[in-house]
């Protein structure tokens, strides 16, 4: 039986995903750490979440997918490069996003960004799908990436500490 | 140097590499200059058009020529650093440095004070890095850059320009055009059928 981050991977890989753009986060870096181990994926890391959106698109506009990875702060920085690139140019960039501010969430700093992430997606009108439990994860992030293709546009992966465990103070 | 005429002396040295242009003017110029299915013309976005240069040059073997503007690489300077962390044999970043934010009512912008971006960029690991004041300079770096590996820093210093209109690009056109000279795999689908590979 894969765990969470194994399956995330090999969803990646049926989709033909092979860059992956991140931002690191304690919670998900078991899946970053993951891809970056595999030499399938080549694993760029930004120095901020709106460039690894910029690099994503660029490596989709020549014809290879990439995905991003960061945490909910990172994709209020980012929000300007979905609105202004992906969404007029109509660029599928599948973004899993590590939802802070959930439950057992320690650090009050980390609350309103992490709360305010999927009623942001919803006013975007980019799909979302909240990961929070092993079961049917493969289908979810299946199906989740097929849509973003199929659709041309962003689709959001949300995960939350009910999946990776979370980050412990 | 304008940036029209240095846009026209660049055009003049390609065949099939990539061209990405900064938002706005740089755009625009590079339209009027020549339009061709391997320019990418970027439209808001501001800041990540050398980050697009990168993500293009980590997943093509082709030359890559990002067409950046001072106010946007202040904006994302840590594109540099990435850019000197992954160094992409195929990138050359040009960055038109008319020290200002011409668009927005030509205030000056960092580097008519103390910033210098080239060293920014040599601070930040890129080895090949120079300034150019005149369109022969340029040229020259250009011409180098084209037949060694980078990645290339080339800070171009310019006058300030002419405005032009608005040229009539459009962002899901110019992907949809671009996309096709590097894959038959149709936007909508992830894979070709094998036959239609390239």
């Amino acid at each position: 039986m894969p765990n969470w981050a194994e399956t995330i991977a090999e969803e990646l890989k049926k989709k033909e995903i092979s860059l992956i753009v991140f931002v690191p986060d304690i919670s998900i870096d078991r899946v970053t750490s993951l891809l970056e181990s595999d030499p399938y994926f080549h694993v760029v890391a930004a120095t901020r979440e709106e460039e690894a959106i910029g690099i994503a698109s660029g490596a989709f506009a020549v014809g290879r997918n990439a995905a991003v990875f960061m945490q909910s702060s990172g994709f209020g920085n980012s929000i300007n490069a979905i609105c202004s690139l992906c969404i007029p140019c109509r660029f599928p960039i599948p973004i899993f996003i590590n939802l802070r501010g959930e439950v057992g969430e320690f650090n009050i700093a980390q609350v309103p960004m992490g709360r305010a992430t999927r009623p942001i997606l919803d006013v975007l009108n980019i799909p979302f799908y909240t990961l929070d439990t092993d079961h049917n994860l493969d289908k979810t992030v299946g199906g989740a990436l097929k849509l973003c293709y199929s659709s041309r546009e962003p689709v959001a992966l949300c995960m939350t500490p009910l999946l990776h465990g979370g980050k412990l103070a | 140097m304008l940036r029209l005429e240095a846009t026209k002396m660049i055009l003049s040295h390609l065949k099939d590499e990539v061209v990405i242009s900064n938002l706005g003017p740089t755009t625009d110029e590079l339209w009027m200059a020549g339009h061709r299915d391997r320019n990418f013309y970027t439209y808001g976005s501001m800041g990540l058009c050398s980050s697009m240069a990168l993500g293009m040059a980590l997943s093509t073997d082709e030359k890559i020529i990002s067409l950046d503007g001072d106010g946007s690489l202040l904006m994302n300077m840590g594109a540099l650093a990435t850019i000197a962390r992954e160094k992409p044999k195929n990138l050359i970043v040009i960055c038109w440095d008319n020290e200002e934010w011409a668009q927005t009512g030509h205030q000056k912008t960092h580097t008519a004070f103390s910033t210098d971006l080239e060293k920014v960029a040599s601070g930040s690991g890129i080895d090949k890095t120079v300034t150019v004041r005149d369109i022969e300079s340029l040229e020259d770096a250009l011409v180098q850059a084209l037949s060694e590996d980078g990645p290339w820093y080339i800070n171009a210093k310019i006058e300030a320009s002419e405005e032009y209109p608005v040229m009539p690009i459009e962002p899901e056109v110019t992907l949809w055009r671009f996309r096709r000279t590097f894959t038959n795999i149709p936007m909508g689908h992830l894979t070709a059928a094998p036959e239609a590979r390239p």
